[in-house]
């Protein structure tokens, strides 16, 4: 459709356009003013030693490792979604659940799952050692161990989107692609694919970046320098050369990289979508087709879930005495108000922008529109750390007290383009399809919302909300400079365990987090699904 | 939604504030590394202790590294809140002292323990260890006596170390491999390379791969099998002893100048060093007294081996070269 066309469907919606304009300029403001402290802090420092760093073998290096790991996620992605799709069995809430999971589960809890069961001592290893008298050697470390790594967090996040797309696909075109008998592939083909294709360009930018950016598995996994990011150059450079200047211009090139791929993405022409799950009209696809559907769903199982199971039961193992501490309980309601908060922030800012992208047809507006969603993976962590510590303190603020807040704002706009990406597709759809419709009723933006638009993606803000809600469970990147030692988060209080030698009380609270994310993953969508439904 | 909102920030803005703190009394900042500051750490038994005497409150200011806390005064400079940083070692002394943000300290520890004479005028020496590699007597009952000895065995034998760029004691390790083999410190991480499964940003990272059995080894300190001899009842941990020597970790405190509590400073960091302030150090930072603590130190720590031979590097020449030796190390690993 050309922009002219959609002009002509969308309801005038002036006052959306607005409001994403004015936050996307807030966010791109932000990151302008966490760069200029930093800039104007580096006036006041010496000097730093050159720096040595061979930019352009970095940025090769990073983007054939995240290419990489964008092809093959998308590739396992898109199976284990189609997988899902077709079959039915009891607990299959639970498992999608679990697999997505993965993703908000901090990297590093992961990576030591991932290790139990692929490392040298781990569980493959020592049955392969019992059955057949040797083990089959250590695959988890390299290039190798990161793709491995990053495949698991990131395809099961694809898949979990892929498949709210299939789930989508409207009866009637269901019923006359059975009625016509169509082959699996055809059905794949004819079917399946229009309806996820429009959401791919979006994932794949997600996906790209964060294994751009990916910093605890590159370092964990990748074997050591030979194996670099860039971010992990930055970090380098403001910890140990406490070269400011460097990382400023460190962090542009990290900044330009990822623009050029979030453009690339976001200049693609948005595909319609149809909206909210179906009746569940049931066609299964032939035997053999099912019989892949379950050997790749198996592989799955064993591939991405025993690493988060082994979180679980090194937790059990470990003893669950951190339940006694009252500063874990402390820990605890800290980390349940921060996520609360930043998830509501994450999902208005994701629906604000993705309304407001939705309502207008000119490209560039719409590209500058989706343009914040990415703010936070395309700077890195460190630097937004330290830009943030400078900002407060230019504002007179004592980082302490501020720390809540700012791991709030920061955690609201790691899960951004998440939420965006689930959000996003099903607004488009709506504007697409029912344009005309709302256009020729006259309805008020607001009735909109309340009377179209909340209905129709209840469901995807629930999900929206759970993955925001897990991401601020797992994350604390941003106020590594801003601690006191009374604020304390769920992981903030596993690192310090590790830290101190207690690995039994890090183990637990790690298995804790895992719990309280697949709670929240399987609960939170059901409940605001409720809502909604409750409302239509 | 409005009222939960309302509610959750008034949650959020109790734990900021919880340190709100009496105003009549004086409150002494420190800025300390995570561990030090968490609940298993010596930050809070010192805390209870000193503000029996100080009649002051002790405010530990937690970041993710003992470099994190020299970064911070660094930005902040003179506007720093921190009367005192605790934790920062030998190796980043130099740079420390080169900001120009610490004051003397003015004391005169006459009665410390330690490898080496100590005659800093600016930091304070709160406890040490030397760095070693941990094997597990299980999987290892043998092991290497030497780096040489580490690079001669097989290629499947696989260790973990921490990156110089972000922990202490990856830097220490570096240093350690200067201080023993001087111009063949290159050759030696040539050697050592295969052997490295991975490089940590922190050590709690390479030393949880090691408990978990990714790895035979492990870069630590002499002193950690006292924690899992003393916790967990586990004597299978033990440090192995190199034939070069050993270069120690020594953990220092400084007072800043900008500080306008310099006396009250002085008094913590007295003490920091004191009797009974260092009482507590061994089993909480499972790191060495820096007094002779005669019967109060645990008799654990006295059934560790030692290294015979303690190395050492100057400051200047660690502060004017250290980035070679790292560039050199990385180098190595590529």
């Amino acid at each position: 459709m050309s922009p002219k066309a959609v002009r002509h469907i969308l309801p005038p919606r002036p006052w959306r356009v607005r409001a994403a304009a004015l936050l996307a300029a807030a966010v791109g403001l932000l990151i302008a003013a966490v760069l200029w402290a930093i800039v104007s802090a580096a006036a006041g420092q010496p000097a730093a030693a050159g720096s040595r760093l061979d930019i352009a073998h970095l940025v090769r290096m990073t983007a054939l490792q995240a290419g990489l790991t964008t092809v093959l996620s998308l590739a396992v992605g898109v199976a284990l979604a189609w997988c899902l799709n077709r079959l039915r069995f009891p607990g299959r809430g639970l498992v999608i659940g679990l697999f997505s999971a993965a993703i908000v589960t901090p990297g590093i809890v992961v990576a030591f799952g991932l290790l139990s069961v692929w490392g040298r001592n781990g569980w493959i290893n020592r049955t392969a050692e019992t059955l057949l008298g040797a083990p089959i050697g250590n695959i988890a470390f390299g290039l190798g161990g990161i793709l491995f790594a990053h495949v698991v967090l990131d395809a099961a996040f694809a898949a979990r989107v892929l498949l709210a797309r299939l789930d989508a696909v409207p009866d009637a075109r269901l019923k006359i692609g059975q009625s016509l008998g169509l082959g699996p592939f055809r059905r794949f083909a004819l079917i399946d694919w229009p309806a996820i294709s429009g959401a791919l360009p979006g994932l794949a930018a997600i996906i790209f970046l964060l294994a751009f950016t990916s910093f605890p598995i590159v370092l964990l996994l990748g074997g050591g320098p030979a194996n670099q990011t860039l971010e992990v150059a930055i970090y380098a450079a403001v910890r140990q050369d406490f070269d400011l200047n460097g990382a400023v211009l460190l962090a542009l090139v990290q900044i330009a990289a990822c623009s050029f791929v979030i453009l690339a993405a976001s200049a693609l022409p948005p595909v319609p979508t149809s909206l909210g799950p179906t009746a569940g009209q049931r066609w299964r696809d032939r035997p053999v087709a099912q019989l892949v559907q379950w050997l790749v769903l198996a592989v799955c199982l064993v591939g991405f879930l025993a690493p988060l199971l082994a979180v679980l039961a090194d937790g059990v193992s470990a003893g669950l005495s951190v339940l006694a501490q009252a500063n874990f309980w402390r820990a605890a309601a800290a980390s349940l108000v921060i996520g609360t908060l930043s998830a509501l922030l994450a999902v208005t800012l994701a629906l604000t922008l993705g309304m407001g992208r939705a309502a207008s047809s000119q490209p560039l507006l719409r590209t500058g529109l989706s343009l914040p969603v990415f703010a936070y993976l395309a700077v890195p962590a460190v630097v937004l750390s330290l830009g943030f510590f400078l900002l407060v303190r230019a504002l007179g603020v004592a980082p302490g007290s501020a720390a809540p807040y700012v791991v709030v704002i920061a955690n609201a706009l790691l899960s951004l383009p998440f939420a965006a990406a689930t959000l996003g597709p099903p607004i488009e759809a709506i504007a697409r399809t029912r344009g005309k419709l709302i256009r020729s009723l006259g309805i008020s933006g607001l009735r909109q919302f309340l009377a179209v638009e909340y209905p129709l993606i209840g469901r995807d803000i629930g999900i929206a909300l759970a993955l925001a809600f897990c991401f601020s469970l797992g994350d604390l990147g941003v106020i590594a400079l801003f601690g006191t030692q009374d604020f304390q988060t769920l992981p903030l209080m596993m690192y310090r365990a590790l830290g101190s030698y207690r690995s039994n009380d890090a183990a637990a609270i790690a298995a804790i987090l895992l719990v309280l994310t697949i709670v929240a993953f399987v609960g939170l969508p059901r409940l605001v699904e409720r809502l909604s439904n409750a409302r239509a | 939604m409005v009222t939960f909102t309302r509610l959750a920030l008034a949650v959020l803005a109790g734990l900021a504030s919880s340190a709100a703190l009496a105003q009549d009394k004086p409150t002494l900042t420190i800025y300390t590394y995570d561990g030090f500051a968490s609940e298993w750490g010596p930050g809070v038994p010192l805390k209870e202790g000193f503000e029996k005497t100080c009649g002051c409150t002790v405010n530990w200011v937690a970041a993710d590294s003992s470099i994190g806390t020299l970064r911070r005064v660094q930005l902040e400079g003179e506007t720093t809140e921190a009367d005192i940083i605790v934790g920062l070692d030998t190796a980043i002394a130099g740079e420390a002292r080169a900001t120009g943000l610490f004051a003397e300290h003015g004391l005169a520890l006459d009665n410390l323990v330690l490898p080496g004479q100590w005659t800093d005028a600016q930091f304070v020496p709160f406890d040490y260890s030397h760095f070693a590699f941990m094997h597990d007597t299980d999987s290892m009952p043998e092991p290497p006596t030497s780096f040489e000895e580490l690079i001669a065995l097989p290629e499947n034998v696989k260790i973990a170390i921490q990156d110089p760029r972000s922990a202490t004691p990856g830097l220490g390790l570096v240093l350690w491999v200067k201080a023993a083999y001087g111009d063949r410190a290159g050759e030696i991480w040539q050697g050592l390379a295969p052997h490295i499964l991975t490089v940590t940003r922190e050590w709690s990272e390479s030393y949880s791969l090691f408990l978990e059995g990714e790895v035979d080894m492990v870069l630590s300190y002499t002193t950690s099998p006292a924690y899992h001899i003393l916790e967990e009842d586990d004597e299978t941990i033990k440090a192995a002893l190199f034939e070069e020597g050993h270069l120690p970790q020594i953990e220092v405190a400084g007072i800043l100048k900008s500080s306008e509590q310099q006396d009250l400073a002085r008094d913590f960091l007295a003490y920091l060093t004191s009797q009974e302030g260092q009482a507590v150090i061994p089993t909480t930072n499972w790191m060495f007294p820096v007094v002779d603590l005669g019967g109060k130190l645990n008799p654990v720590f006295a059934t560790l081996p030692q290294p015979e031979k303690s190395l050492s590097l100057a400051e200047e020449e660690i502060a004017a070269d250290s980035r070679a030796w790292i560039a050199e190390m990385l180098a190595a690993m590529q």
